[in-house]
């Protein structure tokens, strides 16, 4: 394998890795949030922005968390047939079938940054009575979309490798899947 | 070409594509995304994938998602349910079949505080099965009681599954909820009546304690272990009462929730690092599975909704097959059946849903009630060979004397109980309904 695709798997899962460690925590800031929310308003004055925060922390949390979950290798396939292949015919299929993933994530992405320019040439506002800014969430599901698209890439690299008969270790040095 | 057509083409091919083994979400965004730019191009074709993202960022219930899944982990990787099943264990061991009747009341005990039936699961294979096993259960009969047992944590509150159900249906969580509450029990009920019976038959199946076993458990001893019951039956209300009271919304209960099952893990010592560190990767991992696939199938469903493919199907049943609404009803609940034993459950979930879901509403049925007869059939989904969820998670986590063909047998008759079931709320509607009509008037 050329060495500049698999300092480049390297790179993607080391940043991937350590930003979806640090997203895997807000779920404590969303408990937190939407307890300061419960309380507040049972005790004190209600707060208008709480609810909120926990839907843009929510969205934050999967869209950032996405591309570590993806290497953690949670999510689902449909394995009636996949389950009895051996590894190189899995991978075989896989280095085909990874581009429908790329091109759905793309057309996202795509449609996540026309959504964004518009976000931020309008200064387009939620409604309701906090009316935050949508411009920052979208941009973070951007970044999210990248970091998928950026993992699918590394994770076709590692097929490749491995029809080639090399296998790229991931960033905790286990096999990923 | 017409819409039916396209509907149909798009739905064979994300069939056949699915096959292929790759990541479910990534299939079904695709076919998705490449339909509706056919369909509608830059005419919004190309943004309804995003779009879906700001629908699910705007579904305020589905903050409860990543709460309880956390509940469930910090309960079966803390061994909190240990306590629970020893209490069972020396109160029902002295009954034929006791222990098995016993682990069933975990499940429901288990089921009351998380919503899906993985920690059931975790908990019923790592806990009950091999002290079952060691008693000289009928390995065949205890696989399926944990395996039944388990899938009611997708039924009884608070469920997962029914939160999803209620973002495809646009109907209340909570009511949805409260009217999980009686079938699940029914079930649990049955489960232990048809467990009572076999072992009455044939006591070789589940031998009751030897009276010097129990005589080792002293009175004060068994007392004690009543506390364990406290611990979800605290969980539980501290979770439900003030939801049920009013002064906190379902998204605050579940965390409510989540933070109660964290602290008793925490006094009782049992909140590790690695046990925190694995219940908080779990739930996102958990979670973004999840959610994934959510963002992709709405986006399916947005599609198929433009294509109008819920008017052709129920033109189809009605007009062009001649079916009563009753008739379409039940040829669902059978096509989801027989789907539910080769499509993965999650895929059910998010596919046949938006599709069904919608019929069930046109038809003139209640779509509460519709969601628990739903949930039953997801249960026994998940459960039926050859490409059952739980199945799989049995094999991985039961000890190697149970073979994967026990495993397949043990769960005939627990399906065949869960049939009635589902034919009984079927028949009774007020199963369901009661608690909720009762609750919210």
């Amino acid at each position: 394998m050329p060495g500049f695709l698999v300092a480049f798997v390297r790179v993607v899962e080391q940043f991937n890795y350590r930003v979806g460690r640090l997203a895997m925590f807000a779920l404590f800031a969303l408990m937190g949030v939407l307890l300061f929310g419960a309380l507040s308003r049972a005790f004190w004055v209600p707060q208008i922005w709480t609810d909120e925060m926990g839907q843009f922390l929510m969205v934050g949390y999967f869209m950032i968390g996405g591309a570590y979950a993806l290497q953690m290798g949670s999510a689902v396939r449909m394995d009636v047939f996949y389950g009895s292949w051996s590894p190189r015919t899995k991978a075989m299929i896989d280095v085909i079938t990874i581009f429908c993933l790329l091109f759905y994530l793309g057309v996202l992405l795509w449609g996540g940054i026309e959504s964004t320019q518009y976000a931020l040439e309008y200064g387009e506002r939620r409604r309701g009575i906090w009316r935050p800014y949508m411009a920052p969430i979208k941009i973070v599901m951007c970044i999210g979309i990248v970091m998928m698209i950026l993992q699918c890439t590394a994770i076709l690299i590692r097929d490749i490798g491995r029809l080639r008969g090399v296998e790229i270790p991931g960033p905790t040095g286990k096999r990923v899947v | 070409m017409s819409y039916d057509m396209i509907a149909l083409l798009m739905f064979s091919s994300m069939l056949l594509l699915l096959m292929t083994g790759q990541r479910m979400f990534g299939i079904i965004g695709f076919v998705s995304v490449v339909f509706a730019i056919w369909l509608w191009g830059d005419r919004g074709g190309y943004d309804l994938a995003f779009s879906q993202t700001i629908k699910l960022m705007n579904w305020f219930p589905l903050l409860t998602l990543p709460m309880f899944i956390f509940m469930g982990y910090v309960l079966s990787e803390s061994r909190l349910a240990d306590d629970l099943y020893r209490m069972f264990h020396v109160w029902f061991g002295p009954v034929p079949g006791g222990l098995a009747i016993g682990t069933i009341f975990l499940m429901v005990l288990i089921s009351a505080m998380n919503g899906l039936s993985v920690a059931g699961m975790a908990i019923g294979a790592t806990i009950a099965l091999p002290e079952l096993l060691r008693r000289n259960y009928d390995k065949r009969m205890v696989t399926g009681v944990i395996q039944a047992g388990s899938s009611l944590g997708i039924l009884i509150p608070p469920s997962v599954v029914l939160v999803l159900y209620a973002m495809i249906a646009r109907q209340p969580v909570g009511k949805l909820w409260l009217a999980g509450v009686v079938p699940g029990l029914m079930m649990a009920g049955m489960f232990i009546f048809y467990i009572w019976l076999r072992c009455r038959l044939n006591p070789a199946l589940g031998p009751a304690l030897a009276p010097e076993e129990r005589a080792q458990v002293s009175r004060a001893e068994k007392l004690r272990l009543l506390n364990a019951g406290l611990l979800p039956l605290g969980i539980f209300l501290v979770m439900m009462v003030p939801f049920v009271a009013g002064y906190t919304r379902l998204v605050e209960s579940s965390v409510i929730g989540a933070l109660a099952a964290f602290g008793v893990a925490v006094i009782k010592g049992r909140m590790t690092w690695t046990v925190f560190e694995t219940a908080t990767r779990m739930t996102l991992a958990i979670s973004c599975m999840f959610m994934w696939i959510i963002l992709a199938a709405l986006a399916f469903g947005a599609v198929f909704d433009g294509l109008r493919a819920v008017d052709a199907l129920r033109q189809l049943f009605l007009d062009d097959i001649g079916l009563g609404p009753w008739g379409v009803l039940i040829l669902m609940q059978l096509s989801y059946l027989i789907m539910g034993t080769f499509l993965d459950d999650t895929a059910m979930l998010v596919i046949v849903a938006p599709l069904y879901v919608p019929l069930v509403g046109a038809l003139g049925f209640d779509l509460i009630w519709y969601g628990v007869l739903y949930t039953i059939t997801c249960q026994i989904a998940y459960m039926t060979p050859p490409f059952g969820y739980n199945l799989f998670l049995m094999r991985a986590m039961a000890p190697p004397e149970v073979t994967l063909l026990d495993i397949y047998r043990s769960i005939v008759p627990f399906v065949g109980v869960m049939l009635l079931a589902l034919v009984v709320v079927m028949i009774f509607p007020q199963i369901a309904l009661w608690l909720p009509e009762t609750l919210y008037r």
